[in-house]
């Protein structure tokens, strides 16, 4: 790579309210290279992504194309600079109930020099111009793009991109909606791109997509960057760049708390999907159990079937030693079994009500009498006794939750399930979008507060995990690749664990 | 921060603010405006459709629209006249009938809605239409009165039980409008169970975040089903006012009810800045409308206009509200 880079950004950085979701981030795309782009979840590549595509921005920070700066605030600059994106959801970069020719040339046909009378030859002829430039002179033009499959109304898309002769183009989770074969086709689709001069990023969590084909690997964390990683670079490498170790004091003590005499819950041949291996795990008496593991290797899918939001494929499931088999949410919260779940946004926070009302959502029925009127004084008493221990930034329980910054919205959402003791809590993905502060406060207060509660913690930061719990399991393509005790930690071979393809794990 | 304050202050007391200085306005251009009489008539021209309203309360906090009521008002004010008139049946017993339709027209929308997933907005609209055409069936497309002849060639023979008639003329101590005072009761149980019991709270919370009340055991579905058949049985009840008032089975009954029941909830919106459905504010939203009309008809307004000054009340309101909104 002896030429210059065309599209460079420097400093970036980007707040959401109170979240700082990219700080101080600088990465170089060169001509005729694929660039990969990683992190876990929340660690800021869509951010990224959306800031050089031109969909945010209130950023900080410059986008330099051919070195020289440019101003992107919207998506229009960022097409004129030479900058194309193909995005995650296919059937957004197409138009369904339009034809492949209409599709392939839709800049033509929406630009404003069109004739008035609608000149379909016109498109046509301009449609396999396109077409032809990227193979696809097998798509028959004049088929509605509804009737064709995902693989090729994807390439459509990239065509598209590609027809306007850009610096760079971005490509957004690629293969997630597309199979094994027709991602090959990509692959070889992208490679012939490469060598025709084009800067491609290509963001994915699949490792061994990357491995295979970028020429350089830019790693977010936490909305950092990590590092850049050179070719050759394995899984491993990647993984650790992502989720490995970071320099810092860990929260639990050495005491550790698990009982093992008495399990808690047991889980005997789960099967959480179809084809999937059954899983066999206990889980002990005060015992903080960490699973960690990359996106999709089954950690929040076997979240939701002990929570009672999906059922399982086959196995049982025993809590005390007692058959337990949810019917629904309201089943296995009856138990005992309390769930915070990922993405605390869409999933937890109720934007219109205040600390108090987001604390005590799930039990108004501890807070009503027999006429189901609430009582108020109990919430504010309870609500105030949790923003107490869990040391909530607050003016008071009745302030507005949107206030909070977000790792203090993480500590209401937590207060609410640790309000009453559980039999055992799930956390998934507690730290996303919460500040290093208010991750050390939550992690301590469980650790403080496990009693004879037990907690299953999922995170996909190997740090995140090691730092709290007693033992840390990794999940790996829906199955467990291996078990540590806190203690007899590695964290090379929790890595190695994490990066491994399934067929190792089999064997 | 000074224009903070202000802003502030005008989110939260503009709304009462304005229909305080229209009272004081319209008393001193027109002093029989201020009488307990007037007061009285404004109260009887709202409250069936501010009963209707406080049913469409309970659909727009689970951020739904019930775009329905006007018509089961309107199909009761016809079974109700076809249950008295011709059937001859008793009063109680045509009230039986109709909050059952009510009911049961709330259950197939729910159905709709929570199982064939039609949107809310349009499942309501196509049983606006459904039950529209539906009421006109039994008379044969006609107006059922005592003595009317009904398609087979038959008169009714029956009449609208006065114990029914009471409800909608009837007043207590000779003053208070019956309609008025069921109005008032209803309002009070809507208001406690929205404001004071954890149902409300649920309501509430599906209505922010449905994802999340999922994920602390609500069943969301089943509160939809109580939210829609809770409109629809309101909204009968509103029909039998309405019955009860003209007394007869009029089908061109429901007029602007469904439009002044809807604006009334959303002015309710911006009673007090809490920018939500509220029972409180969608009571004070229909008298809002209600002494408006009042209070120009007495200054000669001419009727045309009051649909006109209805709608710009409505997007006012609608402006204030969201335009005025703290973020952005």
């Amino acid at each position: 790579m002896d030429t210059k880079p065309i599209v460079q950004v420097k400093n970036i950085g980007m707040s959401f309210d109170a979240t700082r979701a990219l700080d101080d981030v600088s990465f170089d795309f060169f001509p005729g290279e694929i660039m990969a782009l990683v992190g876990a979840n929340g660690a800021g590549k869509s951010t990224l992504i959306k800031i050089i595509c031109g969909y945010h921005s209130g950023y900080e920070g410059r986008i330099l194309i051919d070195g020289k700066e440019a101003l992107i605030t919207c998506p229009k600059d960022a097409y004129d600079a030479g900058i194309q994106t193909v995005h995650q959801i296919i059937n957004q970069g197409v138009i369904q109930s339009m034809t492949v020719a209409e599709n392939l040339a839709l800049e033509e046909m929406l630009s404003p020099d069109q004739p008035i009378f609608y000149d379909y030859k016109g498109i046509r002829k301009r449609a396999r111009e396109i077409a032809s430039m990227m193979d696809l002179d097998y798509l028959d033009l004049d088929a509605p793009v509804f009737t064709i499959s995902q693989s090729d109304r994807q390439m459509i898309s990239i065509a598209r991109a590609l027809a306007s002769d850009p610096k760079l183009l971005i490509l957004d989770e690629p293969t997630s909606s597309i199979s094994e074969k027709e991602a090959e086709r990509l692959f070889v689709t992208l490679k012939k791109l490469r060598d025709r001069g084009v800067s491609i990023v290509y963001v994915s969590h699949r490792l061994h997509e990357i491995t295979r084909l970028a020429d350089r690997v830019g790693v977010l964390r936490d909305g950092k960057k990590s590092g850049v990683l050179e070719s050759p670079f394995s899984a491993q490498h990647i993984v650790h760049a992502m989720v490995g170790d970071i320099d810092h004091e860990p929260v639990r003590k050495e005491d550790v708390h698990a009982n093992k005499e008495v399990v808690k819950l047991e889980l005997k041949g789960i099967v959480v999907q179809e084809g999937d291996r059954p899983l066999n795990l206990k889980v002990y008496e005060g015992e903080v159990l960490g699973i960690t593991g990359l996106i999709g290797a089954g950690k929040s899918e076997l979240a939701q079937v002990i929570f009672g939001i999906n059922k399982p494929v086959s196995g049982e499931m025993f809590l005390h030693g007692k058959l337990y088999d949810p019917v629904d949410i309201k089943d296995a919260i009856n138990h005992g079994i309390f769930m915070v779940p990922e993405d605390r946004n869409n999933n937890a926070v109720f934007p219109q009500f205040n600390i108090r009302q987001n604390i005590v959502a799930p039990f108004l029925d501890s807070f009503s009498n027999s006429l189901s009127l609430l009582n108020v004084g109990k919430e504010r008493k309870e609500a105030r006794r949790m923003i107490d221990s869990m040391t909530i930034k607050c003016e008071s329980e009745e302030a507005a939750i949107d206030s909070l910054s977000g790792g203090n919205q993480q500590k209401v959402v937590v207060a609410r399930w640790l309000m009453t003791e559980p039999k055992l809590v799930i956390l998934d993905e507690p730290f996303q979008g919460v500040d290093v502060k208010s991750r050390s406060e939550i992690s301590k207060y469980l650790r403080a507060h496990i009693g004879k509660s037990s907690a299953i913690l999922i995170a996909t930061d190997i740090d995140e995990v090691v730092d709290v719990a007693d033992r840390v399991v990794v999940f790996n393509s829906g199955m467990i690749a291996g078990e540590q005790q806190a203690g007899e930690i590695e964290k090379d071979t929790l890595v190695h664990w994490t990066a491994q393809v399934p067929e190792e794990i089999l064997n | 921060m000074a224009n903070v304050k202000i802003r502030d202050f005008s989110i939260k007391w503009g709304f009462l603010i304005v229909m305080g200085v229209l009272f004081v306005a319209f008393s001193v251009l027109q002093p029989a405006f201020y009488s307990a009489g007037n007061l009285f008539n404004i109260l009887l021209s709202v409250c069936i459709f501010g009963t209707m309203a406080l049913g469409e309360t309970f659909v727009l906090i689970i951020d739904g629209m019930d775009l329905s009521i006007g018509s089961i008002a309107a199909i009761t004010v016809m079974m109700s006249a076809y249950s008295m008139v011709v059937l001859q049946l008793s009063g109680v017993v045509a009230i039986i009938i109709v909050l059952l339709i009510g009911a049961v027209i709330g259950l197939f929308i729910s159905f709709l809605i929570v199982k064939v997933k039609i949107p809310d907005l349009l499942a309501t609209l196509g049983m606006m239409f459904l039950v529209q055409g539906l009421q006109l069936i039994p008379s044969g497309g006609l107006s059922i009165g005592t003595g009317a002849i009904l398609g087979n060639g038959k008169e009714a023979m029956g009449t609208f039980d006065p114990g029914f008639k009471y409800l909608g003329q009837g007043r207590v101590f000779k003053v208070i409008p019956i309609p008025v005072l069921i109005m008032i009761v209803i309002a009070l149980i809507v208001y406690i169970i929205l404001s004071r019991t954890k149902y409300g709270r649920i309501f509430y919370a599906i209505g922010g975040n449905p994802e999340a009340a999922r994920l602390v055991g609500v069943n969301v579905n089943k509160y939809k089903v109580i939210a829609y058949v809770s409109s629809s049985i309101i909204a009968s009840l509103a029909g039998i006012l309405l019955a009860a008032r003209v007394g007869r089975g009029d089908v061109g009954s429901q007029g602007t009810l469904l439009m002044d029941a809807i604006a009334a909830a959303l002015i309710g919106y911006a009673v007090l800045g809490v920018r939500k459905p509220n029972p409180f504010g969608t009571i004070l939203g229909a008298i809002f409308i209600g002494m408006l009309m009042n209070g120009l008809t007495m200054l000669s307004m001419q009727y045309f206009w009051q649909d006109f000054i209805k709608g710009s009340v409505l997007v006012a309101a609608l402006a204030f509200t969201f335009g005025l909104s703290k973020k952005r």
